[in-house]
């Protein structure tokens, strides 16, 4: 089909859109409510452009032949620039966070807000793991999308009409209030900040500055690949040392590993598979890393209570360790010590809310917190040496590592399990078909005289869909964000799904490069289980690492 | 009244009888368009959903007249209600479609009893396997939109959606879906079965300063001065505003009423419903009230119509308070058009046409108010 865009002829595929086509020619075209992997309802109005002589959104509009599309004329900027007015007056572009999409369109399209006077006076929603500010929020639409669409969850949606609309859970109650499972894909998604984390870092640096206070900092496997991105480095560089070196810059007396953590995770959690191959059930046996997916149970499928492993979540494993272990080891007393977690998730913050769990762990920090405390502490990351972490409980096998991808903890459980059921070495220990973007993957293993058939599901609306297959394996993966934690909604914000793969693959490269790639060959696990636990599911591990859950609301 | 002539199920019989394709060359031929505004011609609509490859196909009766000053659809649903359940009988066999929709206005649920009561007599009489579901709306105005009407059946938030794809490609829970009013199925068996059916007869909502405010029926092109001398003004008539959307213009008692003289004006006729405003009345204030409608009724969804309408009835409620200075009245008439056109549904693409109108008109109203 040819059109002729910006005066020049082309020759383009009829079924894109004149977004795509724009993007194809390097044309910018401002968008905020637009998202590549939701439905373009043509909300925000910012990607106006001119199509034979009429406004259209260039989102939702495909071209025709020989249409003549302009998209720069001063019409098109002149009804961008009064839909920016009109969408946020009284916004100090200064003022808004690096972190989010919409300051860098508010500088592409130029906001000339003197006109008019904000009109929006909402109440903002104190969460445990979200806030919400609906004064910011600019009706985009996106968090209603993912939510429904992508998590299968519709914890929030639009409510009034005209100027009063806003989005929010059903009957004006606050997330915390109704079956929100605190994943926290809406403010990845947010373009302007009106979703944000319920911010632990004014406790954690109060904290930092008390010296009576011995604080530990422990980092999640996926930390690592994403953190570098808040600093301006390529999406997929592995700051592990970096990230070391600048938390201890930052004050911490003691930076520790959940790979570890993962480790121990693996140890009970395979151990609790075998022993229920052994009984005979309940299967499917379900992972219970994800804080997200415990949620999602709890509130949707509660029947599914008794197939759940016990296990904590492996940051609130190596929590409990550091306040028994450590704190024995070190000669601390647990009340000084402060357990810091650097998560790639806001549900983390719930999670440590839980009273089931009777947490060791204090504060939960997102990525996007650590960068923030690190570009406070006006430390140069970039230029940072590499440190390694605090050998007492930092060593970690490649197992740990890959549990920031989706069907890496499968991957981690099933490289122990079978070695430890067969006593045979696995001859490959990666899982290429675990290894990959689908948004549920699938497998079995023989262990022994058994066939173990597992499956991994990213995503609530793949949970949801793996669900109806349950009955059919024996052991799933759940992981409630998109890709696993890597795409966390603690993790720096992105845009393209191409940061994802980045991430995943720098988890896994380096999972290839550590010296032991099996959980029960980590020395520092042989070592808490020789001096202190005992075995895996051993009655001081059950009473340590494992938990509960109970039935909540469906709505 | 030519709406109000019955037609005992004669149009579907002969529908039946004559085919598919022959009904559709008929309303062709009579010229039998959507009374909505539009126009349409009814056997294109009918004609693009049975075309598309579909296991089912639905039709929907929009009865949602919502627009202030328009009340023809409950004339007809009350005095000639068995000749609509035919035309949508009728177009329930051209499309072959299983389930029609009545969408019954909120405010018209008082009727909902008789109504259903007339539609299983219909339905047994006409021996035909339709189910005729009325649908109540909230209340909404945007619902008497075709793409909100779907969203508001299938159980969804109505609020207007990106066409295309068009209702009659893909509409009610992704199937081919043809919309049609209540006057307009009203005429498809009238267009059948009378020989001197005429299709230039329209259904006027008559209100505002009049002695006689009702329901009438004139040909297009009817001379203001007709209206004048049976409606009786009560005053001095100074405008007269099609319904909400359609503007305000200034009332000539030559002029006649159709498409041409009213569209170069700048108005749109829309459903003709003429609200007549007498002398004492300001504009401003009329269009304040106007826009007041608006920011209630908007439904949200795209930023111009949701934030613009809000500041339209600011700015006009700052300019009644006589500190503005032309500038302001610029600023009206920039946000005016600026809405109507980047909205994304037809209620933003009209909701500034008081405004843009009055101004071109009625100038003076607002300079009484300017330093």
């Amino acid at each position: 089909m040819r059109i002729i865009l910006d005066g020049k002829n082309l020759e383009v595929d009829g079924e894109k859109t004149i977004l795509e086509i724009c993007q194809g020619q390097n044309i910018k075209i401002p968008t905020l409510c637009y998202h590549k992997n939701l439905f373009p309802e043509a909300r925000c109005r910012l990607c106006l452009v001119d199509l034979d002589g009429k406004l259209v959104t260039a989102c939702s509009t495909k071209a025709k032949e020989n249409s003549k599309i302009v998209t720069s004329s001063e019409k098109v900027l002149m009804a961008r620039r009064r839909n920016m007015e009109l969408m946020n007056p009284g916004v100090d572009i200064g003022k808004l966070s690096d972190d989010f999409e919409a300051r860098e369109i508010y500088e592409q399209v130029g906001l000339d807000n003197e006109r008019f006077k904000p009109i929006k006076n909402y109440l903002p929603e104190l969460g445990a793991a979200l806030v919400r500010d609906n004064n910011k929020c600019v009706n985009c639409g996106r968090c209603v999308q993912v939510c429904e669409k992508i998590q299968a969850i519709s914890a929030v949606d639009f409510a009034s009409r005209a100027h009063n609309e806003h989005v929010t859970p059903y009957f004006e109650k606050h997330l915390s209030d109704i079956a929100c499972i605190k994943c926290g894909q809406c403010l990845i998604n947010c373009p302007v900040g009106a979703i944000s984390e319920r911010s632990h870092l004014k406790e954690v640096v109060e904290a930092l500055n008390n010296p009576k206070k011995h604080v530990v900092a422990q980092t999640a496997p996926s930390i690592r690949a994403a953190l570098g991105e808040l600093f301006g480095m390529e999406a997929g560089t592995l700051v592990t040392g970096k990230m070391v070196t600048a938390l201890r810059g930052c004050g911490f007396d003691k930076v520790f590993d959940v790979d570890l953590g993962a480790d121990m995770t693996i140890m009970e959690e395979s151990a609790e598979l075998l022993k229920r191959i052994e009984k005979g059930g309940p299967f499917p046996m379900i992972t219970t890393c994800c804080p997200s997916w415990i949620l999602m149970m709890e509130h949707f499928y509660p029947e599914l209570i008794p197939n759940m492993s016990t296990c904590k979540s492996p940051h609130e494993m190596l929590g409990m360790l550091i306040k028994t272990y450590y704190a024995e080891k070190a000669n601390i007393n647990p009340k000084d010590i402060v357990v810091v977690s650097i998560m790639p998730c806001v549900a983390k913050k719930f999670e440590s809310t839980r009273p089931e769990l009777n947490t060791e762990v204090d504060y939960v920090l997102t990525t996007r917190e650590l960068g923030r405390l690190i570009k406070q502490r006006k430390i140069d990351f970039v230029k940072l040496e590499d440190e390694d972490f605090d050998p007492t409980l930092g060593i970690a096998s490649g197992a740990g590592d890959i549990f920031g991808n989706a069907g890496g903890v499968m991957e981690a459980a099933l490289r122990t399990s079978y070695e430890i059921a067969t006593g045979k070495k696995l001859k490959k220990v990666e899982f290429d078909n675990l290894r990959n973007f689908k948004g549920i993957k699938t497998g079995s293993i023989k262990l022994n005289n058994n066939v173990i058939k597992y499956a991994c599901a990213s995503g609530g609306a793949n949970i949801r869909e793996l669900l109806k297959n349950k009955d059919k394996y024996q052991f799933l993966e759940m992981m409630a964000c998109p890709g696993g934690c890597i795409g966390g909604g603690g993790q720096p914000i992105y845009f393209d799904d191409k940061v994802l793969e980045l991430r995943s693959k720098a988890l896994y490269e380096q999972d290839s490069k550590r010296e032991f790639r099996r959980s029960h060959e980590n020395p520092i696990v042989k070592e808490i289980y020789k001096k202190y636990l005992g075995k895996p599911l051993s009655k001081k591990a059950e009473k340590l690492l494992h938990t509960r859950y109970r039935e909540r609301d469906g709505f | 009244m030519q709406i109000l002539r019955e037609t005992k199920l004669e149009g579907l019989r002969l529908a039946r009888k004559v085919g598919r394709q022959k009904v559709l060359e008929i309303l062709l031929k009579k010229k039998l368009g959507g009374r909505g505004g539009a126009n349409f011609p009814v056997a294109k609509k009918w004609e693009t959903a049975l075309g598309v490859k579909a296991d089912e196909r639905y039709v929907i009766c929009n009865a949602d007249e919502g627009e202030p000053g328009t009340f023809k659809d409950k004339f007809i649903l009350k005095n000639n209600f068995e000749t609509m359940i035919e035309g949508l009988l009728i177009a329930a066999y051209v499309l072959r479609a299983k389930r029609c929709f009545i969408y019954l206005r909120g405010e018209y649920d008082y009727l909902r009893e008789e109504l259903e009561e007339k539609i299983k007599e219909v339905l047994e009489k006409s021996k035909m396997k339709v189910s005729i579901e009325i649908v109540r709306g909230a209340g909404a105005y945007i619902c008497g939109e075709e793409t909100a009407i779907i969203q508001s059946i299938m159980g969804n938030r109505g609020s207007s959606m990106y066409k295309p794809p068009h209702p009659t490609i893909s509409g009610l829970w992704g199937k081919p879906t043809v919309l049609n009013n209540v006057e307009t199925l009203t005429c498809v068996p009238q267009a059948l079965v009378y020989e001197d059916w005429n299709p230039d007869y329209r259904l006027f909502s008559i209100s505002g300063d009049v002695n006689h405010p009702g329901v009438y029926e004139w040909e297009l092109g009817v001379k203001m001065s007709t209206i004048l001398d049976v409606v009786k003004p009560r005053e001095k008539i100074k405008a007269m505003s099609f319904g909400c959307f359609g503007g305000i213009m200034p009332v000539k008692k030559s002029s006649s009423v159709s498409q041409e003289t009213i569209c170069k004006g700048n108005c749109q006729h829309g459903a003709f419903s003429i609200i007549f405003i007498g002398e004492r009345h300001n504009i401003v204030d009329i269009c304040l009230s106007i826009a007041k409608f608006y920011t209630y009724e908007s439904c949200g969804k795209c930023t111009p119509c949701r934030e613009g309408t809000i500041r339209l009835v600011n700015l006009l409620k700052k300019i009644k308070s006589k500190k503005v200075n032309e500038g302001d009245i610029k600023l009206l008439k920039e946000f005016a058009e600026h809405i109507q056109e980047t909205s994304l549904c037809g209620l933003g693409q009209s909701c500034g046409n008081h405004i843009l109108t009055s101004l071109k008109y009625f100038k003076k109203d607002y300079m009484r108010y300017i330093k």
